[in-house]
């Protein structure tokens, strides 16, 4: 039917073998490899330093545009920084759903 | 009967369809596999019954590749997640594409290595497609962490049926996530992934840079899909116009482009005077580049693992066959990803392909081409009749998947195919005289410029023919 000579013959079955234990040993990985807990990191990952950060850091919250970025600023001068998140709502322009949806951005260090 | 490289890539293949169309399980298929292996190894000596054994062995190995690609690891990804819980997700991996930004969006398939739950950091594996919302110039093989939304893809159909979430699947993505500022991102390392892709997709950027300063839009548009294969410039008129006459082929690097890479390397090769073998081995070695900067695509895995059989079987001195270097290619792109047999890419490429190798003679001795005396109507006859039977395989499965018909095709490849080359080799001397003498580039770029809207206006007019094509 392929008119293989033994030598090609020879050399399809080793190919064909380490290709097929290559399979096994894949599936095998896949199935069994232990899912493992490697370490706690980055619990404040992407969340903005409320007492830190600058006008144009806060710009780049999704919901603060520069008029209410220069309002946290200015309240947080005044009263010598955020002492908890909850204190934005002092803030004009920041309403309960606003600042709901706001706080998931920031942080106080 | 064709090689028998061919045969049993076909065989190859039906193992992977009746895997995919019936419910049976990896270890029923590699266990078949195991038994026909030992009764092949046992009648390597009897050649009608190792036929028979490894053929079957073939079909099973086939069966069982796909079951294994379709498995998800334990790690995965997407086994970690609860899709539509609305919690945003701390994902850490590699930037494994060439990012694509539009319309202020950067979109890239992120390869993820750990992901945070609650308070702890898992080791994790899979493909996830990023959207974020922001501008950011990343590049392959950077090193992220990611903070938003995982979905699983939308389960939406294109007007031709085919499904997002199935497609994206097929290409080894199973988890979307959306990132929503830049600020959801921290940048580790640039310098990670592999490296010789880090070395085409660099080349790229450079080849794309040199063809953007000195052409314009759509011209450099144009050139950068046929040279480099990178079609995201590409103005979607011009993409449907070529579609309607059959000709988008050219958009896309193919055999056509990775052939006149080949000449090029080979003839320049030629020119510094090395030696037969070297210039042969250093041919191969350059196309695997080539193909490594444009993508890897399956076109051009087939054209690239067809060419480097074909030098190397004249490097040692054997007689190369075309239909089993075309098995061995189909062969070699389903052993890494047996999915792609259900890619309309994989099924056009390979298909266009045999019916030039295998209709088109039968059709020119058919004709009795070769008694014509006048040699322009034979190189005429040529062209029509490989473009004719190019368009004969094709144009069924292209009816069937695009819902397009297109009579025009035949006539339109006729025109259009020598202007591409020519388009081709222009761009490429375009490429090599701004790197050697870039205050002669200009030139080079208003004939490149000339001949691509010669080819766009051409097209156009074969588009608007009537009868030219069928919305079905």
């Amino acid at each position: 039917m392929f008119n293989l000579t033994r030598q090609e013959r020879q050399v399809i079955v080793f190919l064909i073998s380490i290709g097929l234990i290559g399979v096994g040993v894949s599936f095998t990985l896949k199935n069994c490899s232990p899912v493992k807990a490697v370490a706690a990191l980055y619990q404040d990952f992407g969340k903005v330093d409320l007492n830190a950060a600058d006008k144009d850091l806060l710009i780049k919250v999704p919901g603060i545009g520069e008029k209410l970025s220069c309002r946290i600023i200015e309240f947080r001068e005044k009263n010598s920084g955020f002492n908890d998140l909850e204190e934005l709502k002092q803030i004009k322009g920041i309403t309960e759903s606003r600042y709901k949806k706001l706080k998931e951005f920031f942080i106080l260090k | 009967m064709p090689g028998p490289m061919l045969t049993l890539t076909a065989i190859l293949c039906l193992g992977i369809i009746v895997a995919e169309r019936t419910g049976f399980s990896f270890t029923l298929f590699y266990c078949s596999s195991l038994i026909f292996l030992a009764l092949s190894l046992a009648s390597l000596r009897k050649r009608f019954l190792f036929d028979i054994f490894i053929s079957c062995l073939i079909f099973t190995l086939g069966a069982a590749l796909l079951r294994n690609a379709r498995e998800l690891s334990a790690r995965d990804i997407a086994k970690f997640i609860r899709y539509q819980d609305g919690q945003a997700h701390i994902v850490k991996g590699l930037v494994d594409s060439e990012p694509s930004v539009k319309n202020n969006r950067t979109s890239f398939v992120f390869k993820a290595e750990g992901i945070q739950i609650g308070n702890l950091n898992y080791a994790s594996c899979g493909r996830i497609l990023v959207y974020l919302k922001e501008k950011i110039d990343f590049s392959y093989g950077e090193e992220l962490i990611l903070r938003g939304c995982l979905s699983r893809p939308a389960n939406i159909r294109n007007a031709f049926g085919r499904s997002y979430r199935g497609y994206l699947s097929d290409q080894g993505i199973r988890s979307v996530m959306r990132v929503k500022t830049g600020m959801d991102l921290i940048r580790l390392n640039k310098n990670k992934g592999f490296p010789p892709k880090r070395l085409a997709v660099f080349l790229k950027k450079k080849i794309e840079g040199m063809i953007f300063r000195h052409t314009s839009s759509p011209a450099a548009a144009v050139l950068d899909a046929m040279i480099l294969g990178d079609k995201r410039h590409i103005p979607w008129f011009i993409n449907d116009s070529m579609m309607r006459t059959g000709t988008i082929h050219i958009l896309v690097v193919s055999g056509f482009n990775v052939g006149i890479v080949a000449f090029i390397i080979l003839l320049f090769l030629k020119v510094i005077r090395l030696p037969r073998k070297t210039r042969l081995a250093v041919a191969v070695l350059l196309l695997i580049v080539y193909c490594f900067i444009t993508g890897a695509s399956n076109p051009v895995v087939r054209a690239t693992v067809m060419a480097a059989v074909f030098l190397l079987a004249y490097l040692f001195k054997r007689e190369p066959d075309i239909y089993n270097s075309l098995g061995l290619s189909a062969s070699f792109i389903l052993a890494f990803n047996p999915r792609q047999l259900f890619d309309i890419g994989f099924q056009l490429s390979f298909v266009s392909v045999f019916s030039i190798i295998f209709v088109y003679p039968k059709i020119r001795a058919l004709l009795r081409v070769e008694s014509l005396k006048i040699r322009p109507l034979v190189f005429l006859l040529d062209g029509c009749l490989v473009s004719f039977s190019c368009w004969l395989a094709t144009c069924f499965p292209i009816a069937y998947y695009f819902k397009i018909f297109s009579p025009v095709t035949v006539l339109a490849n006729l025109a259009i195919v020598p202007l591409a080359t020519l388009v081709t080799l222009c761009g490429f001397s375009l490429i090599i005289i701004s790197l050697t003498l870039p205050s002669l580039a200009a030139y080079f770029s208003y004939t490149e410029k000339l001949l691509v809207m010669l080819l766009l206006n051409i097209n156009a007019f074969l588009a608007r023919l009537p009868a030219a094509c069928f919305d079905l």
